[in-house]
């Protein structure tokens, strides 16, 4: 006791200066190191914009006059979040997020709709499927216990109903497409597109709320979303089918948010933000038309993102290397991530880890791990090898971009989904196998429900990373500008960021600033979106585990 | 409550569960037992059994019928031997506790019953576990029937991060129940003791309960589909003392429908809820088997006193 009030006078002092002095450089350069990187990414980012949408070729009072209606709510909103209900900052971007990420997920398939399924055709599938989901469900009710021929059931009566059997018996969306009586375009997507989400939304509900009643508001509203663009439509010269298009998902979808916020009763005030930025945005653009304020000359406008590219910068637009991008996503989604998926599947959970098999499986599972970062181009003659010069498919179709790119990106699938099932505690499976679970029922009721969020984060970061490369494309040879869009999958086709390099390689200086900023910019949109989705989904899960 | 079971079975279990517990513990058991079988019958018929002596040990009638029987085991894992030629008869409807140092292998045998072990590569059992009149490890043996009929609660509790009701509903499910899950749930639930506390949310998540809540919930899933056997490795470790004892008041109830074998580092529950008691030592060896209060009053092995009294562990 004694001695402590002798040393007390030292204690506490700092003599130790010299000895935090390199913490405090490391500490110093680090933080450098982080500015550095996100003033490069911001300053990246700002001259690609302004080369896109030139904001200074606006009138100063446009600039002015859009100030105060959007940037000045928004920044005052944000400023009250940030002090008052960080719950509600929370709920503001999701709010405002959700829509713009939904509403791209919609442009995806009214492209689809525009060019390859009919929504006709669509109608016709649709049916099928639900013919086929229907006898399935039935033949199950009455066979119980007959595990083989549900089996069979389950896998041939979808394949009768959509494929058939080619030359000897017709499908029977073959059959219904025959049919003499087929609903219009808009009738057919409003049962077979709007009714189905509106399904699942009110389905949703009711089991959240527990009430008939709420279900069947919910899914009200989702259809009059919808069908609203047959009396609203017109009056924004959008057609009704293609509001139909991207209404019926985007309400969808804010019902379920908002009914989600409203009912954890936390951050409702920050469901006013998107409702703010919209009406910034159309009370300042209507103020600047009136008042006569010209906007600003931008290269990325709807006469960009709807026209094809042009020898004139002016007309030069994206839309046909749009419409190939999606089609190549679609191909990636339908080829890569299954097969990814699967193989993490069985690599997580059936694959041995002891004896000759489990050496196998190791050296399989370093090999995908190098594969991971083998260089696009190898990819690029992969894909030309494989699938043009040995099976033979058509140059620059979207399939064989899809399957190539889709190859690129199938290690990392495989890899984030590995992540994301090891990320399920090992005590579930031992409780679901300790109840008499198999492998399967465990793996189906157990491990991928709660994967699940996991794996989308992961692939569609995956899809983000797929979707701007570039070597591959041109090894395969993908269009480098193309002025008609694909009308199949098998049609040779372009892609965003193909375009974008045969627009750097324009004389016209147009083309290599403004053009070229203008797809960058395009595709950059998509990309961010899909990756802030991925983001929000993930901290959502890692919130609620 | 299973009805075959005669209320003597019933007396008989309780005349011997006395042994060493406090009288207002029993009563506060048996009030909650009768509570969740809705009946009050049961404290009429239980209740002579406090006037029975309870130190008479020879008496015992208890079901003799046995219902799983170990041959010789020995587990190894790897080349490390885990159990080494156990072989023990369990009783039906007896609650059988295994205790001993930690690493002496209690774990291992647990989930050798119900051959959790086929999971672990590593792992290889030689011997014989015979249950309902099968050697658990004959080749057409499936394990997964096998687990069907023998429930395990595990140290952590871990319930599946779905609603309550599907928690429970789960064996049913997998089984392919199709009769009244909710009915099924509810029993269970009431079984397990959790009922009352969780009957107005059914449809919210599993983990949103306690820790001992929770384990409750492990437990009325395992005994949802109505297993034959319920194995429980140190099921009440993880909790306080008061959700402990609910747990333990639970087994209790359990055994007149289950049969129960319990892992348990805690001596006091031991000889609270335990009618026999295996005490494993060092290398996998079953050093003594016998009636919980002989092992606790009188133990032929001067390594197992030791042990119980803490001189080593
Ligand atoms: N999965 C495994 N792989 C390899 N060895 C194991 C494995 N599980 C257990 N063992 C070994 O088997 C022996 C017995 O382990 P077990 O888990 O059965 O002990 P325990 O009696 O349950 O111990 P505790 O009281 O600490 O839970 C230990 O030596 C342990 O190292
Ligand atoms: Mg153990």
């Amino acid at each position: 006791m004694a001695s402590e009030t002798q040393t007390s006078t030292t204690w506490f002092g700092s003599t130790e200066e010299v000895g935090r002095l390199r913490g405090r450089v490391f500490k110093w350069t680090c933080l450098g190191a982080t500015v550095l990187t996100l003033f490069l990414m911001l300053v990246f980012l700002l001259y690609v914009a302004n080369d896109a949408l030139r904001p200074l070729s606006a009138d100063p009072s446009w600039l002015a006059t859009m100030g105060v209606t959007v940037v000045l709510p928004v920044v005052l909103l944000a400023g009250y979040y940030y002090r008052r209900d960080r719950s509600a900052g929370e709920v503001a971007y999701t709010a405002l997020g959700l829509p713009i990420f939904v509403a791209l997920v919609s442009g995806g398939l009214w492209l689809l709709f525009r060019h390859i399924v009919s929504p006709q055709e669509w109608f016709v599938l649709a049916a099928s499927i639900l013919v086929a989901g229907g006898l399935v469900t039935a033949h199950s009710r009455v066979r119980h216990d007959a595990a083989v021929e549900r089996l069979v059931v389950t896998v041939v009566v979808p394949l009768l109903a959509v494929v058939g059997v080619p030359t000897v018996l017709p499908s029977l969306r073959d059959l219904l497409s025959l049919s003499p009586v087929l609903p219009n375009a808009l009738f057919s997507l409003v049962i077979a597109f709007t009714l189905p989400i509106a399904a699942v939304v009110g389905w949703r509900v009711r089991a959240v709320r527990d009430a008939d009643r709420d279900g069947a508001i919910a899914a009200g509203i989702t259809v009059a979303g919808g069908l609203a663009g047959v009396v609203v439509g017109p009056v924004f010269g959008v057609h009704p089918t293609s509001w139909l298009v991207f209404a019926s998902p985007i309400v969808g979808a804010l019902v379920l948010y908002v009914e989600h916020v409203v009912r954890n009763d936390e951050g409702v005030s920050g469901l006013a933000f998107p409702i703010v930025v919209a009406a910034g945005i159309f009370v300042g653009l209507t103020a600047a038309q009136t008042l006569g304020f010209a906007g600003p000359d931008t290269w990325l406008d709807m006469q960009f993102l709807t026209s094809s590219t042009s020898t004139t910068p002016a007309d030069a637009g994206i839309y046909p290397a749009l419409v190939g991008s999606v089609l190549i996503m679609i191909v990636i989604v339908l080829s890569a991530f299954p097969v990814g998926i699967g193989a993490a599947v069985y690599l997580e959970e059936y694959a041995r880890s002891q004896g000759r098999l489990g050496t196998v499986i190791e050296l399989i599972q370093v090999n995908i791990s190098n594969l991971a970062g083998v260089p696009s181009i190898v990819y690029g003659v992969l894909g030309l090898a494989i699938f043009i010069n040995l099976i033979g498919m058509g140059r620059g179709t979207a399939v064989v971009a899809g399957f190539t790119v889709g190859l690129l990106i199938l290690p990392i699938v495989i890899i984030s989904t590995q992540e994301a099932i090891r990320a399920v505690p090992d005590s579930r499976r031992q409780a679901s196998y300790a109840m008499g679970a198999t492998k399967w029922q465990t793996v189906r009721n157990v491990v991928l429900p709660e994967s699940l969020a996991g794996i989308f984060t992961g692939t569609i970061l995956a899809l983000g990373r797929a979707i701007g490369e570039t070597a591959p494309l041109l090894m395969i040879g993908v269009s480098a500008s193309v002025r008609v869009s694909p009308d199949s999958f098998l049609s040779r086709t372009g892609a965003m960021p193909r375009q974008i390099l045969s627009w750097s390689t324009q004389i016209t200086t147009e083309f290599r600033y403004g053009v070229l900023a203008a797809g960058v910019v395009t595709l950059l949109v998509v990309l961010l979106t899909m990756n802030a989705a991925a983001i929000v989904l993930r901290n959502r899960t890692q919130r609620t585990q | 409550m299973n009805p075959t079971e005669t209320p003597t079975d019933r007396t008989m279990k309780r005349v011997e569960t006395d042994g060493g517990v406090p009288m207002e513990d029993d009563q506060e058991s048996t009030a909650d037992a009768a509570k969740a079988d809705g009946g009050t019958e049961k404290l009429v018929d239980v209740s002579p059994s406090h006037s029975v002596p309870d130190d008479d040990d020879d008496v015992r009638t208890r079901s003799t019928e046995t219902a799983i029987t170990t041959r010789d085991l020995n587990v190894y894992y790897g080349d490390e031997q885990a159990l080494d030629g156990v072989s023990m008869d369990i009783y039906e409807h007896d609650v059988t506790a295994l205790i001993g140092p930690s690493g002496c292998g209690k774990s291992t045998f647990l989930r050798t019953i119900n051959r959790m072990n086929d999971m672990i590569d590593v792992c290889r059992v030689e011997g014989d576990v015979e249950f309902g009149g099968k050697n658990v490890y004959d080749d057409d043996v499936d394990p997964v029937a096998l687990r069907r009929k023998i429930g395990m609660v595990f140290q952590a509790p871990n319930p599946f991060p779905k609603s309550i009701r599907d928690n429970v509903a789960y064996g049913l499910k997998i089984q392919g129940y199709d009769g009244d899950v909710d009915a099924r749930v509810e029993k269970a639930l009431k079984s397990a003791a959790l009922w009352d506390e969780v009957k107005d949310q059914l449809d919210s998540s599993g983990l949103d309960l306690s820790g001992g809540q929770q384990q409750r919930l492990c437990i009325a899933r395992a005994i949802a589909p109505d297993p034959e056997v319920v194995l429980m490795d140190e099921p009440t470790s993880a909790l306080d003392p008061v959700a402990a004892s609910k747990i333990e008041d639970l087994i209790d109830d359990l055994a007149e429908e289950y049969t129960v074998i319990i892992v348990t580092h805690n001596m006091q529950q031991a000889a609270r809820i335990s009618d026999r008691t295996a005490v494993f030592l060092t290398g996998g060896r079953l050093v003594e088997y016998d009636d919980t209060t002989k092992i606790f009053e009188d133990p032929e092995e001067q390594r197992v006193e030791d042990y119980i009294t803490g001189k080593f562990g």
